[in-house]
């Protein structure tokens, strides 16, 4: 029993600022800025979504972000799968330096090299366009995820591709009509975990997409707080923050069997 | 067709794809010319074919995004580049800049190590805590497991990061609010509160000092004692409170490594526990004697992983204090400032060599943390 009253506390704690951000966007703006508590509005009110939705500023936002996400989701996932193959299905000179070089990519974090491909990109006249955003995951960017895919295929058999390959297919096929369609629940978990890196990208966005007319929603909604306010608008600010988090609430519903059953743990222990 | 970002990036994606096919076969047909010269088989001529042409994309995009990019910026850090300006070699002046004069990259140090001090614990003991709680097989344990999981996937989001500038609104934020209502109706609970607002100013000032060599906030801290009984936490507006709105965040985000301390958890056999349980040892001394040190390579690796994180905090510090001036540089983190101090005036010199000093950080921060784990990392049962 006490350890019910603990979970359930804990569990209140955490989502609590979800529930808030639900509660707040359906307030009035004199309940939200109240110097009372009020934890659900007397009256749900919808103004806030009708003003963030009509908005167009942020229907472009919503579009520019899930256009970027797809369109390096579909790559980053491909190009991984693909190299994660290498890394488990196939015996080639000098495979196990190159693994160690990409384990060895995992201490390196990414903003570190912010600064260098930022030149890159300006010599290649990319900032103020998608590119930067999207390119790099074409080349199997994300070490982390090369590794989750590769424990996976690792467990499948080997007999498997041998007798396909017996019967003369080639790596190509194998890949994509045996192994491939053994590993979805290890693909579906890293495909999450890149749209959430995607969705959820600040900085990047920040430094290649300035333009209002290339902004993504992190970026668009930070804008909608703005310090010199002398009241700030709550309910919009909470509204456009309930419609940029459900694609994550619905992603995260139909990957969390994968993802919590623990598919990324066993991808760390092998 | 640059007029159009959508279709730009698009065409440009396509490109990419060919780009990537074509080097990827020539990395694959370099290889095998390589072991055919070496006279091997022809088996093994197709099998080092295979393998670089599967592994050219990350080849390819180490050398393109990360080699590269690395060697240039090492070459940069000792010049004064700026992007639109002529380059020239000032030797060690940019990191003799940063360590002897930048008072901003000397807070965004400090306040990283008082994060990694302070927040990572904190982080790593409250996911043991869930996991704990958790592993002990009670029903609707998914939907629990779900709920503490849930702020990995939305917690770094700018949108969800500005709920949190609404909660920790130091007047009429919830958080406040409840403290008040709460203290106000218990005696004790104020009490508690009164004091964990004294040690946690002193604390934060004594930190504050180690920034800018300016200890009157502890000093007015240690003067004034006991605060007041109607004193709440200042969370985003005070500079001794900045860092722990950061340390809240990070320890709401704990989910993933509780995942990690579940995995290690069902991996203690059950008969262990309850031998010692036979053996009269209390919940607390089988937590301690058996649970940690069969946990503690899961611990490692959090700590790990965890400081590695710590040490790359940008978008909580972006979110909530980018405009908050003057406490903002209270708050700054290493990547912050890099972000900052570089983009201010495109000053790619000086922001590679803040990178390269990042970069060297962590190397020493992990080669200490993996020297030390054989003092106290057990892998007996692994």
């Amino acid at each position: 029993m006490g350890l019910y009253l603990l979970l359930t506390a804990a569990s209140i704690l955490m989502s609590f600022p979800l529930f808030w951000m639900i509660s707040t966007s359906l307030k009035s703006l004199e309940e939200a800025n109240a110097p009372r508590i009020i934890w659900i509005p007397s009256q749900a009110v919808l103004d806030a979504y009708q003003h963030v939705l009509t908005d167009p500023d942020f229907l472009r936002a919503y579009l520019n972000s899930t256009f970027y996400a797809a369109l390096a989701l579909v790559g980053t996932l491909l190009s991984v799968a693909a190299v994660a193959y290498a890394f488990s299905r196939l015996r080639w000179p000098g495979r196990n330096l190159v693994f160690a070089l990409m384990l060895s990519t995992l201490m390196i974090p990414a903003q570190a090299l912010i600064v260098p491909q930022y030149v890159f990109f300006n010599a290649l006249r990319w900032i103020g366009t998608f590119n930067p955003l999207v390119i790099p995951g074409y080349f199997a960017g994300g070490a982390a995820m090369v590794f989750l895919l590769r424990q996976a295929m690792a467990q499948i058999p080997r007999e498997l591709d041998e007798s396909a390959f017996i019967d003369g297919a080639n790596h190509l096929q194998i890949w994509w009509e045996i192994v491939l369609p053994l590993i979805k629940a290890p693909l579906a978990t890293v495909a999450t975990f890149l749209f959430v890196s995607y969705w959820n990208n600040l900085l990047g966005p920040l430094l290649y997409a300035q333009t209002t007319r290339l902004h993504t929603l992190p970026v668009y909604v930070a804008t909608l707080y703005n310090i010199n306010n002398t009241t700030q608008p709550w309910p919009t600010i909470m509204a456009a923050a309930v419609l940029t988090t459900v694609p994550l609430f619905v992603v995260f519903f139909f990957a969390q069997r994968f993802i919590l059953e623990g598919v990324v743990v066993s991808g760390l222990k092998g | 067709m640059r007029d159009n970002p959508y279709l730009f990036t698009l065409l440009s994606a396509a490109a990419t794809v060919v780009f990537i096919v074509f080097a990827s076969a020539g990395l694959g047909g370099l290889a095998r010319l390589i072991v055919r010269l070496a006279r091997r088989s022809r088996r093994e001529q197709e099998a080092a074919f295979a393998g670089y042409l599967f592994a050219a994309p990350w080849i390819v995009g180490f050398l393109i995004f990360v080699v590269l990019p690395m060697l240039a910026s090492l070459y940069w850090s000792f010049t004064d580049f700026r992007i639109g300006r002529p380059i020239a070699l000032v030797g060690l002046q940019n990191f003799a800049r940063l360590i002897v004069e930048d008072r901003g990259f000397r807070g965004s140090l400090v306040n990283t190590l008082f994060l990694t001090i302070f927040g990572l614990p904190l982080q790593v003991g409250v996911a043991l805590l869930l996991a704990v709680l958790l592993n002990q097989r009670t029903r609707g344990e998914r939907v629990f497991r779900a709920t503490f999981y849930l702020p990995v996937i939305l917690g770094f989001n700018a949108a969800v990061l500005l709920c949190w500038r609404l909660i920790l609104n130091a007047g009429n934020g919830i958080i406040n609010q409840v403290l008040r209502a709460v203290s106000q109706a218990l005696p004790v609970i104020g009490y508690l509160q009164r004091g964990a607002i004294y040690v946690v100013e002193i604390v934060n000032g004594f930190f504050l000092g180690l920034t800018n060599g300016n200890f009157t906030l502890m000093e007015r801290a240690l003067a004034e004692g006991l605060p007041a009984a109607n004193r709440v936490p200042l969370w985003v507006q005070s500079p001794l409170w900045s860092k722990m709105s950061v340390i809240l965040l990070i320890v709401w985000g704990c989910g993933s490594m509780m995942l990690i301390f579940l995995a290690g958890l069902t991996a203690i056999p059950r008969e262990l526990e309850e031998a010692a349980e036979v053996d009269g040892a209390t919940r607390w001394k089988r937590f301690w004697k058996i649970t940690v040190p069969l946990l503690s390579p899961y611990i490692f690796y959090n700590l790990v992983v965890g400081m590695i994180a710590t040490l790359q905090i940008f978008e909580p510090v972006y979110v909530l204090y980018r405009d908050n001036q003057p406490l903002a540089p209270s708050a700054y983190s290493l990547v912050f400032y890099l972000y900052q101090a570089t983009f201010r005036f495109n000053e790619i010199g000086y922001g590679s060599a803040i990178s390269w000093l990042i970069l060297a950080i962590i190397a020493v921060v992990t080669f200490v943390q993996f020297r030390l784990q054989n003092r106290w990392v057990g892998y007996e049962l692994h």
